[in-house]
């Protein structure tokens, strides 16, 4: 401990050792993941994010929207998300493959939306609830959204979907 | 309140006459060191105010909510960082240079770079935090900020705290303490990890989850690391120092340092537990976060063992610094127990995405990092500036907010998660009945805390600018201590 050298490279190799350990040896085993079929010859999966969705995602992140919502479904046995309908299945690190930025999230104040596509309410009702939410439910009103800017977190959320079978997670029949 | 000042002020050495007597050290640390806490006390009210504002939203989200600029989201996450980047790096600048300078008896010759790296530093966040609230926001809790904003602020670190490192290598002895381990580790640790974590989230984004795992090892290296590290520096100083008394079982502190190091960052995947990751890296996780009661366990025999002979926990509380610093202890201990008890997948399934992780951190950044540094403001600004404190009574109003604020905030958090996490476990019970808890009383409750902390926060501002500005030009010459 008296010298500054040898404290320094403890030091170094205690955090050295957790980096390569945890995030250089998943980068191996995660970083060739892409889109994949569940099974041979069938279409891939995750999909891409329509161009309006792309947009609507900006708005979601700007508004700060990730700090109640989480995106992922935890399978049966720890959590009862599939139990409450967030999902069909577990979430899988294949389905934010695509996603430039994830927004896992990890708080739920809200419910989760990793699967909101599939049980999203219309187009016209769910920007109609974001301006302003019926009474009684705790959502922060967002009058302030300008039409172009609400049609795309609308699209967002609606492309916001997990209810395919992938090679990791396959959809019981 | 302290048994060296009969008279009700908070201890601290009082005027000798004319202008206060620094030691060589001293002097040469006074202008950085008051530039850092000045900056770190503005930042803590601004945080108060951005948190009591994102405390009300939590459960009135019609507050404010026709300005887009004031949505949840962006006011909580402004709250987090100005509270972390602003309070909790501009206090531990000052705590751990005026710590090394003093354990390493290091007259300081070239404080301009310091508080170049300060001014640096407050000017970046100052953006960061504007472009938050103007919607540049990223999807990961303290790392949020715009990314180049990354770059800034890392080279400020290194303009700011690395003169610690230089003070150990220049110290005349040989002398070495665990107080001077912990800062040197923390301050080597942290620009590591940051760098680390900026590159592999923000500037070459890795594929997924992965980055998930990055941002969550980097915030579990920003809380043990920096601001754990750090405190227990402080602790290991002013415990003995204040009571007079050597450290019990001081031979363990070593153990405790590199085991404290050793498993903070392998723990990180235990906040993910559940989520689309490795199921062999959440194992690691479990393990490594049971293994980190280690450190706690070494740190807690240190420190209540000390505190145990000799009435310390009476003279504790009846000293100012060792008041604060006594529930940064205890609050460091609890931190500890729970992130290594609470961590198993069983606890996890029940509690995770509840308020029961916000009430742990908070135990963290706010009872043992915040209450610590407080504590060492007392002990240490009387001595720079020579001036007392100006008001006793601001002093007690001062702790009692804060101390109240902590329990209800962390007794909120963690009753309300653990309720909360509970109904929702079970997949009959509709979310609603939990959120009546997360955003009913317990919102309330953090309403509630918020309002206590910004009164505190206030009170301590006063007193401090008060003995600041009223202080006078110190000589640099005559005390050797």
């Amino acid at each position: 401990m008296k010298n500054l050298n040898l404290l320094l490279a403890g030091v170094f190799f205690t955090v050295a050792a957790a980096w390569s350990g945890l995030l250089i040896t998943s980068q191996v085993q995660l970083g060739a993941l892409g889109r994949a079929p569940a099974e041979e010859g069938g279409p891939l999966f995750p999909a891409r994010e329509p161009g309006l969705a792309i947009q609507g995602r900006l708005v979601y992140q700007d508004l700060g929207c990730v700090a109640c919502h989480t995106q992922q479904v935890r399978p049966a046995g720890q959590g009862s998300d599939i139990a409450r309908g967030y999902g069909v299945r577990p979430s899988v690190a294949r389905d934010y493959v695509l996603q430039p930025q994830v927004l896992l999230g990890q708080h739920r104040v809200g419910p989760d939306l990793a699967n909101y596509g599939a049980r999203a309410k219309s187009d016209a009702e769910l920007a109609a609830f974001l301006a302003a939410p019926a009474t009684g439910v705790n959502h922060p009103p967002y009058a302030f959204l300008t039409a172009e800017r609400s049609t795309a977190l609308v699209a967002y959320l609606k492309s916001l979907r997990q209810d395919y079978s992938s090679p990791e997670a396959k959809l019981k029949q | 309140m302290s048994q060296d000042n009969r008279n009700g002020r908070p201890q601290g050495r009082p005027p000798q006459g004319g202008a206060p007597r620094l030691s060589r050290t001293e002097a040469g640390l006074r202008t950085p060191f008051l530039g850092f806490f000045t900056s770190a006390v503005l930042w803590l009210v601004v945080a108060s105010v951005l948190a009591l504002v994102a405390a009300v939203k939590l459960h009135r989200p019609g507050f404010l909510g026709s300005c887009e600029l004031t949505t949840y989201g962006r006011v909580a996450a402004a709250a987090q960082d100005v509270f972390v980047y602003g309070w909790g790096f501009n206090a531990l600048f000052a705590v751990n240079f005026w710590l090394m300078a003093q354990l390493g008896r290091f007259e300081f010759r070239n404080g301009w770079l310091a508080t170049l790296g300060g001014a640096t530093w407050n000017l970046a966040l100052t953006y960061g935090v504007v472009q938050i609230l103007r919607g540049q926001l990223g999807g990961f809790a303290l790392l949020d900020l715009p990314r180049e904003v990354g770059p800034v602020l890392l080279l400020a670190f290194l303009l700011s705290a690395l003169w610690s490192v230089v003070t150990y290598a220049r110290r005349p002895s040989g002398h070495h303490f665990a107080s001077q381990w912990y800062v040197i580790g923390a301050t080597f640790a942290l620009p590591i990890v940051f760098l680390l974590a900026q590159l592999m989230v923000l500037w070459f984004p890795t594929v997924g989850t992965v980055q998930a795992l990055a941002h969550t090892w980097f915030v579990q290296n920003l809380m043990v690391l920096w601001f754990g590290a750090s405190t227990l520096a402080a602790t290991y100083y002013f415990l003995p120092k204040v009571l007079g008394r050597p450290l019990s079982h001081y031979y363990l502190a070593p153990i405790g340092f590199w085991t404290l190091f050793l498993f903070a960052g392998w723990s990180s995947p235990a906040g993910l537990l559940g989520g689309p990751l490795p199921i062999w890296l959440q194992s690691v996780g479990v393990v490594a976060s049971v293994m980190s009661i280690i450190p706690v366990v070494i740190t807690g025999i240190n420190f209540y063992a000390t505190l145990a002979v000799d009435g310390g926990w009476s003279r504790a509380w009846n000293s100012t610094t060792l008041r604060f610093v006594v529930v940064g202890v205890v609050s460091f201990t609890l931190f500890g127990v729970l992130a290594a008890v609470f961590s198993t997948r069983d606890f996890s399934a029940v509690l995770r995405f509840t308020s029961f992780d916000q009430g742990q951190q908070q135990l963290l950044t706010y009872g043992a990092l915040t209450m610590t540094v407080f504590g060492a403001s007392y002990f240490i600004l009387p001595r720079l500036t020579g001036s007392l404190w100006p008001s006793a009574k601001l002093v007690h109003l001062h702790f009692w907010a804060s101390f109240l604020g902590l329990l209800i905030a962390v007794g909120a958090a963690l009753v309300g998660g653990w309720q909360a996490g509970h109904l929702l476990a079970d997949a009959a019970v509709p979310a609603a009945q939990a959120s009546a808890i997360s955003l009913g009383w317990a919102a309330a409750a953090g309403s509630l805390a918020a309002i206590l902390f910004l009164v505190g926060h206030v009170a301590f501002a006063l007193n401090a600018f008060g003995m600041i500005l009223s202080s006078t030009t110190p000589t640099s010459e005559g005390r050797q201590d």
